[in-house]
Formats: C-alpha cells, structure tokens, sequence
C-alpha cells in the first residue's frame, strides 16, 4: 500500500512563491497527473516530492512513511526526466541495470531483470549501444525502463513525452498507459498536455500560480471546472464564460441561478443552434466559422460578448448571419465574482 | 556571418597577418629545436643550414652540466605537487560553483578571477618573510604552493564550466536510483569529466613548470630548473640555454597538443 499524502506545502525562491500551501493526496496504484501552464510550479512540487528540492514548510507521506527530511534514494522512488537523463557513458544495459546494482542485486538476477524489461520496452536491440546511438524515442524507452526495472513504490515523471514528436508520443502514450497499469505502480505524472492528461490520468489536478486549482476525475475536470481557470485551460476550445451579472442573460433562456452567480459557464458543444428564432434562445451574430471535418466551430456574438459553439458538419453556416443559441440547462455552470464554481 | 576577407585586398592582408603570426610563433621554437640538436660549433657558426645534422651533443652536455638533473627532479616534484593540490582543491570548488547556489556566489567568482591580476612581484618581498619566519623557505612544497596559487583559478574556472556542462538531471536520476551524493558523483560526474579534468591537471602543471620568478625568489638550494636557468644564464655557455629553453618549452608544447580539443571550449567557458 503506497500512497502519497502532501500536505501544506509551501516553496520560495527567492522572493518568488512557487507554491503557496499545496495538499494532494494520491491513493496506492493510482495514476495522478499534475496538470497545468508552464511555470506554475508543477515540477518544482513533483522535485519536492522526489526529494530533489527541499520545501519551506508542509509534510509529505510516502505509504506512511514520513519522508520530509530523507534523501531522494531512501524515499523508495523513481523518476523519469523530460530530457530522458540516460547516462551517456554507459551501455544502455549498464544504465537498466544501474539502479538494480547500487541496491547490491546479485547480477544473475540484474541479467534476467533487465532482459525481461527490455523486452518489455523493446529495446533489446539496443542494450549494447550507448545513448548517442539512440534515437529520442528509445532514449525515452530507456529511461523509463530504468525506472520500473527496481519495481519502485512509487514513479515519477516530469514531462516524459513532451521531447517526442507528434506521431510517436501519441503512440508511447498508449504504451505507457498499458504499462503502468500492468505495474500497478503509484504514479505522479507531470504534463502541461491537457490531452495527455485526460488521457493517462485516473485523477488530473490542474494547478495554477502555485496552488492546485481543482483535483479530480477527467470527467469532474472537464464538465465541472471548480473554477474559471480550470474550465479556460482544459478544452480545446475552452468552456465559454458570460458575464450574467444583471440575471439578463439566464433569464432570456430560463436558467435558475444562484443568488450570488456572476458569470456562467457552458462548453462549447453543450450549445444547441438553431436557425429559426425559437422561444428561450440567446440571438447571435455568427462570426469566424471554421470546418474541423467531423464537425464544425463557430464564433458567436452576443451583445459584444464572444461565444465559441461547436455545430454539426452539415449546418450551413454564414458569418454575419443571425442564429439563435441554447445553452444545455444541465451542462451550465455558474461562478461568482472570484470565478469559484457555485452550488446550483 | 561576413566572411572574414570578403575582397582579395583583404583576404591577401589577413593571410599576410596569419603568416607573421605563425613565424613569430614558430621561429623561435624552431631555432630553440635546431640549435638543441646541433653540435655547439654549429651554434655559433655562420651561415646556418636549415637542417643539421643531428647531433645530442648540445642536449648531452645540458643533461651532464652541474646541477641541471637535481633542478630538473626538483621541478618535477613540484610541478606533480601543484597538480595534485590544484586538482584536489580546484574540482570540488569548481562542483560547488556548478550546483549549488549559495550567498555570494557571484563575487567569489570574481575574486577567484581577481587574484589572477594581482601582480606576484607585489607578493614576493611580504612571501618570502612568511617562509622565512614558518620555514617553508628554499623549500619544493613552499614553491609549489605559490604554483597552486597560480594555477588554481584556472582549475576553478575550468571544471565549474566542466560541471556545468553536465545536466544536473543525470546526478538526480542516480540519486533517486539509490546513490548517495558521493556515489553519484564518483559512478555519474566523475567519468564524464575526467577528461577535462586531465586537461586542467596537465595545465596546472606546466605553469608551475614555466613558472619562473617565485621559484628563483623562494629557493637558494633546492631550485626548480628555471630558477636554475635563470641564476646560471650569465655564466653558462649559449647551447646551454638553448638546450635549457626546448626543455622548458616542450611541455607546453605536448600539453596543447595533447588538450587542443579543449582548448577552444575550456577558454570560451571560462570566461562566461
Ligand atoms: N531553482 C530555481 N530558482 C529560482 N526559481 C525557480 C527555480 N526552479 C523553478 N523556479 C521558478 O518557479 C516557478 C515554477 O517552476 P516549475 O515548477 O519548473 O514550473 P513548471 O514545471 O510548472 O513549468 C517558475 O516561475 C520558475 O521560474
Ligand atoms: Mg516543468
């Protein structure tokens, strides 16, 4: 059982607060990814956890271990680097089996262990080169087999795909995927890749200018962003925000909405399009509309305030045209002023 | 980028400007070469050959003169002794620049820089009182010293751009894999800079084997062969120096060739 409990914890440099009191807690064998902009702090809180970077105040619990004041190679861990950090002196064998030897395994076992896991990550090929003989995507290969070959409790990764073209990160993303959850290992993984995220993550906790901003399921993410930040930075295109502070605009479609609501909320394929004017509709003036093949997006203005909706393929659209918008009563969320998402 | 020489006028001046380097350069050596390996006739005959004929005379009777084989161990012992300290000193001072952050970093940057504008003549009258007084007077450790003084900014500056050249990811992975600091050092740094520490191991010992004017100032017996050379110029016969001077010099010139692949990288580096 190895689960990971942070809890208050705090990072200067400098003058800089890097993190301002963040708590995040991690169940045994789940895959937890710490999602959010550059700069906010995610590797700086995914070092601390590690061990490579002390905090100024918090506790952090690997499986109920106290680990605040242990160097990195007691905390039972390992790492993935975003630049992969393969050694380059050393054969790609000597770098697998580099953890299994300083923890004095006898090399019988280091021999099957490390051929066993580099079939596993299919670089068997490679294991007598060296680093600079390898390609990005093996370099990635390897380090994550060095990793995993200890059986660590716990793994972390910071940006592991994000050096990889395109094409081959969406296929070691799936790689990885099926991986972990063949190891069970608990996994923190960091990403500013909202796609990546959604994809690999059991929960994503979105993180923003230091502090987590909402953890949750993909789900609870993307259809209840627990503030505007989390629905602006997950979505592509983000969810839409309409500043509703006079009631005009919930009223004109029948929405119930709480007392204090100062903007709602609504993704832009939870917006239903019509062409005829029908009763509880917003009217807009269609802007820019662009074909994405199975489906279209298009801006919509309404009252100087800019909509984005996804419509179905085959509506012909016209930009300076006016249609008329129904938000989805179910899929509407609202926040207050601070932009924290309100009870309904 | 302009190529340098864009016109002939300018491409003739700049190869011109390249040959008189190379002959300031090489002429001297050459003659230095020459004479060492010609007979002591030829030396101060005229007109010269291009090539002698070759002869060890001149570097046999160096070899056998009064003297030059205590001051040639002499300054082996020295040179090796500046080696070992600039290197044990210089490396983990050059590690700490690299990794971590500390309170006045930058000025101790500076001030390791600095000490090598203070002119050592200023130094030599207040040194040779210390010896004197605590004993290191007239001894090889006491020279080697202010070799290491010397050569250490150097070793320095060289190795913390060595370890900064070594991504800092590739010492935490070890880390997290269950190394120690020391560990990861010795099975993950080490290796990758061990050539450029070779590098600045030879350099700090040709500047104590050049190194003339402390040597001469704080010995009286146990001298160092430029000290030697240098006290033994007036009286001494000329194939004597020149024989002197190529010992003097081929070090130096083994050392650049040896590290040429560095050199451009250490001196581009060392000066960020
Ligand atoms: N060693 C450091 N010294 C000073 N500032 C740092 C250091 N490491 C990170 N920071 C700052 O802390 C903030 C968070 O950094 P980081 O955790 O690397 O962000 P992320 O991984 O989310 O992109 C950034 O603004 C960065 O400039
Ligand atoms: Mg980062």
């Amino acid at each position: 059982m190895t689960g990971i409990s942070v809890a208050g914890i705090q990072k200067r440099f400098g003058a800089y607060q890097a993190l301002t009191s963040v708590s995040l807690e991690v169940r045994d064998s789940e895959f937890t990814v710490l999602l959010g902009p550059s700069g906010c702090g995610k590797s700086t809180l995914l070092r601390i956890i590690a061990g490579l970077e002390y905090a100024d105040g918090g506790t952090i619990d690997i499986g109920q271990r106290r680990v605040n004041d242990l160097p990195p190679r007691l905390r039972r861990i390992a790492m993935v680097f975003q630049n992969y950090a393969v050694f380059p002196h050393m054969t790609i064998y000597d770098n697998v089996a580099f953890g299994l030897r300083t923890r004095k395994t006898p090399e019988a076992e280091v021999r099957t262990r490390v051929m066993r896991m580099a079939e596993l990550m299919d670089i068997g090929a490679q294991l007598s080169k060296y680093s600079a003989q390898l390609s990005g995507g093996q370099r990635q290969r390897v380090a994550v087999a060095r990793a995993l070959v200890v059986e660590p409790e716990v793994l972390l990764m910071d940006e592991p795909l994000s050096n990889l073209d395109a094409l081959l990160r969406l296929q070691m993303r799936a790689e990885l995927k099926s991986l972990l959850q063949e190891f069970n290992t608990t996994t923190i993984y960091v990403t500013h890749d909202q796609v990546e995220a959604m994809s690999l993550a059991d929960r994503i906790a979105v993180m923003n200018g230091g502090h987590i901003e909402q953890y949750g399921s993909p789900m609870q993410i993307y259809s209840r962003p627990a503030t505007r930040f989390v629905g602006g930075f997950i979505g592509n295109p983000p969810m839409n925000f309409l500043l509703d502070d006079h009631h005009s605009y919930s009223r004109q479609v029948g929405l119930e909405r709480p007392g204090k609501a100062h903007s709602l909320g609504i993704r832009p394929e939870d917006i239903q399009v019509y062409r005829e004017m029908a009763t509880q509709c917003w009217p807009v003036k269609v802007g820019v509309v662009e074909c994405l093949g199975p489906m279209q997006q298009f801006t919509a203005e309404l009252d100087h305030q800019m909509l984005r909706v996804t419509a179905d393929p085959d509506l012909a659209l016209h930009s300076g045209e006016t249609l008329y918008l129904r938000p989805d009563p179910a899929k509407v969320c609202w926040y207050d002023g601070e932009g924290r998402m309100l009870p309904v | 980028m302009k190529r340098v020489g864009g016109s002939s006028a300018m491409a003739w001046l700049f190869g011109a400007s390249l040959v008189i380097l190379c002959l300031w350069v090489l002429l001297p050596l050459y003659l230095l070469m020459v004479n060492s390996v010609s007979t002591p006739d030829q030396i101060h005959g005229w007109p010269k050959r291009l090539w002698p004929e070759i002869s060890f005379d001149t570097i046999l009777f160096f070899w056998n003169f009064q003297g030059v084989a205590q001051a040639m161990f002499n300054s082996i012992v020295t040179a090796v002794i500046t080696l070992l300290l600039s290197i044990l000193l210089g490396t983990p001072a050059g590690y700490g620049l690299a990794r971590f952050r500390f309170r006045g970093k930058n000025l101790f940057r500076i001030m390791v820089l600095m000490t090598r504008a203070f002119p050592l003549p200023l130094l030599a009258l207040p040194l040779a009182v210390v010896y004197l007084q605590i004993g290191l007077d007239d001894t090889l450790i006491g020279v080697a010293l202010v070799h290491t003084m010397l050569a250490l900014p150097f070793t320095v500056l060289v190795t913390f751009s060595l370890f900064l050249g070594i991504p800092r990811e590739l010492e935490e992975v070890a880390w997290t894999m269950g190394c120690t600091r020391w560990e990861a050092f010795r099975k993950v740094v080490l290796p990758l800079a061990a050539p450029g520490i070779a590098a600045s191991a030879v350099f700090a010992f040709v500047v104590s084997w050049n190194e003339v004017f402390a040597a001469a100032i704080l010995t009286v017996n146990n001298q160092t062969l430029t000290a030697f050379l240098v006290q033994s110029l007036d009286e001494s016969p000329v194939h004597l120096k020149f024989a002197g001077g190529l010992v003097l010099v081929l070090p130096a010139l083994v050392f650049i060739f040896a590290v040429r692949k560095y050199m451009f990288s250490l001196w581009g580096i060392a000066s960020r």
